[in-house]
């Protein structure tokens, strides 16, 4: 076990790819959520391994607020998303055509 | 430390005790349908609030524009400025509401939502620590994705929240992992310190300040609207209640704005790179795409969102050329505040129309001017003072950020182009603005007048006295505007 600052900062990155490429390809709206998701994730990686590499802790207090900050966002996102499919009967975003112009 | 009479708290306590115990008082009375109840209750705290910051201009409590702090808030006229125009956009929310939101469900939380994202939208300009700063912009954000989908029933409505919920949750991680990565290049995450440390950076780490710095541009860009970043807007702005769309347009709009000036501005001038050329290059994009697509539209709504892009590439001018000349961001946050009352008066009137004739149509407005005249009046002054017409006051907005980026020219060649492409765009502007005008007025049969709601009409009067008043006097406003603007230029940094 390696316990390098680079090897985290490389999987954040990685996880940062996943969740734009799931975003720009996905049009499912929870799979769309869940690559939001992962980006705020990777953010939370970098900033607990960059916290235990500095010589104070500011870092993971920020990653324990966006966190909480993340369950809320969750939580209005797939009550929007359970409007929507009482709605249409379907998650799928490029269904939703009333507006456009 | 800040004192507990300093205005960012006292705002705090007024609207979040207020907010908060809005739905709770919901809950203890029984009486359903009493929406203007609660919508007095949140004007009263509103005013409380604005009449509490300009107290503290008037008396001198606040500091000049001070950017930095070693606190996570600070009490500067820079915030205080945003504070006002922002305070402004949520009282006209709630006044237009009086109307709009009767006989709908929920007056409480709906009321409520407002007051706690008004709250976010102030500390993101009062704030000079990058975690203050998200809490902030998550707080302002999280209220309006319920909001723009508050009417449940309504497919567009909550369309509109879906994608604006989307992208907006992108906007706020692609911020966390700005955030992430300044952190780790500079080890703190206080704005000061953060610019600090990038000034000293060791040049092989460049690369990753620019792509933090970047990211966010990227995240603020969403809110307000720059073109690469804009495709959610004019949806979220059709499809959204028209008074929640104020709050949008004309409120957490500003907020990314302020965000903006804060971090990127001053970041990029330590960075110390030819950044200023990108964002002149954003700002011309962004008002071209805005002005040619509003000038394709048939809804009204729709246009205006359009006309909203416009503006953010307007405002971008004077950011532009920020470090170059001391007009460009003064420019900026004239143009900030009177965007605020000139789009927050035009969407109320949309607001108005919707209620009393259920119509957003720009062909079904035929001779609207002979049957609401009072919001016909609005809307058309609104309209001219956005697109620059003297002497309402969006015309000294125009003309100091147009003159900004002439004065910027005797260092940069480029910077007198970006006043040619905002005069040009002007000028196109005025094509659609005066169509519907047009529309307005001088089509359509002679139809009896019905009438118009109480609410609204305030709202026109108040923005007619504003944008006509300080159009004809406008020392009162320039003066606050250089009071409240940082300087900044090259060179001479913390």
């Amino acid at each position: 076990m390696t316990n390098e600052l680079i090897d985290f900062v490389l999987v954040s990155v990685a996880l940062l790819g996943i969740g734009i490429y799931g975003l720009s390809v996905k049009r499912n709206a929870i799979r769309m959520l869940f690559a939001v998701e992962i980006i705020i994730n990777a953010a939370n990686l970098n900033l607990v391994a960059f916290g235990r590499f500095l010589p104070h802790s500011g870092g993971q207090t920020l990653a324990l607020f966006s966190i909480a900050i993340a369950a809320a966002e969750v939580a209005v996102g797939l009550s929007l998303i359970i409007v929507a499919y009482r709605m249409y009967q379907n998650i799928d975003i490029a269904d939703f055509r009333n507006l456009k112009g | 430390m800040l004192e507990i009479s300093s205005t960012p708290l006292v705002i705090i306590a007024i609207l979040g005790t207020v907010g908060v115990l809005l739905p709770i008082i919901s809950i203890a009375r029984k009486e359903k349908d009493s929406n203007s109840f609660y919508a007095v209750i949140a004007f009263a705290a509103l005013i409380a609030s604005i009449g509490y910051v300009a107290y503290q201009f008037l008396a001198d409590n606040i500091l000049p524009s001070a950017l930095f702090s070693e606190d996570v808030l600070v009490d500067d006229a820079f915030g205080g400025f945003f504070a006002i125009a922002m305070l402004i956009v949520a009282i006209f929310t709630t006044v237009g509401s009086f109307n709009y939101m009767r006989k709908k469900n929920y007056p409480a939380v709906y009321y409520s939502l407002i007051l706690l994202s008004t709250i976010g939208m102030v500390l993101v300009a009062y704030s000079t620590d990058l975690v203050m700063l998200f809490v902030a912009w998550e707080l302002m954000s999280i209220p309006t994705y319920v909001l723009v989908g508050f009417m449940k029933k309504n497919p567009s409505s909550n369309e509109a929240a879906l994608k604006y919920f989307l992208f907006g949750a992108l906007s706020s991680a692609i911020i966390v992992y700005g955030i992430s990565l300044s952190y780790g290049l500079t080890g703190s995450t206080n704005i000061g310190e953060v610019i600090q440390g990038y000034s000293t950076l060791d040049p092989s780490l460049l690369p990753l300040a620019l792509l933090s710095v970047g990211m966010f541009i990227a995240g603020f860009g969403f809110k307000m609207g720059l073109v690469p970043f804009h495709q959610w807007l004019p949806d979220t702005y059709e499809g959204a209640p028209p008074t929640i769309t104020t709050l949008l347009a004309a409120g957490t709009k500003k907020a990314g704005f302020a965000a903006t000036i804060r971090i990127v501005v001053l970041g990029m001038v330590v960075l110390n790179l030819d950044w200023t050329l990108a964002l002149g290059i954003i700002a011309v994009m962004t008002m071209t795409i805005g002005n040619i697509a509003a000038i394709m539209q048939k809804n009204l709504a729709r246009m205006l969102a359009y006309s909203s892009i416009a503006h953010a590439g307007y405002i971008l001018i004077g950011l532009a050329v920020a470090p170059y000349s001391s007009l460009g961001l003064q420019g900026s946050l004239y143009q900030i505040l009177n965007h605020a009352v000139m789009k927050g008066a035009a969407f109320i009137a949309v607001a108005g129309i919707v209620t009393t004739l259920a119509v957003t149509n720009i062909d079904k407005l035929k001779g609207l001017g002979r049957r609401m005249p009072i919001t016909s009046l609005g809307l058309v002054i609104s309209l001219f003072a956005l697109a620059g017409v003297p002497p309402l006051a969006g015309f000294w907005s125009k003309i100091m950020l147009f003159g900004g980026a002439l004065d910027a020219g005797s260092t940069i060649w480029w910077a007198p182009w970006l006043a040619i492409a905002g005069v040009l765009n002007s000028a196109l502007s005025l094509a659609y603005y005066g169509w519907i005008t047009r529309k307005m007025y001088f089509e359509g049969e002679t139809e009896k007048r019905i009438s118009e709601p109480k609410s609204v009409i305030a709202i026109m009067i108040f923005s007619i006295v504003f944008l006509v008043g300080f159009g004809v006097y406008p020392d009162p406003i320039i003066k606050f505007v250089e009071f409240a603007a940082p300087t900044i230029s090259l060179g001479i940094m913390p």
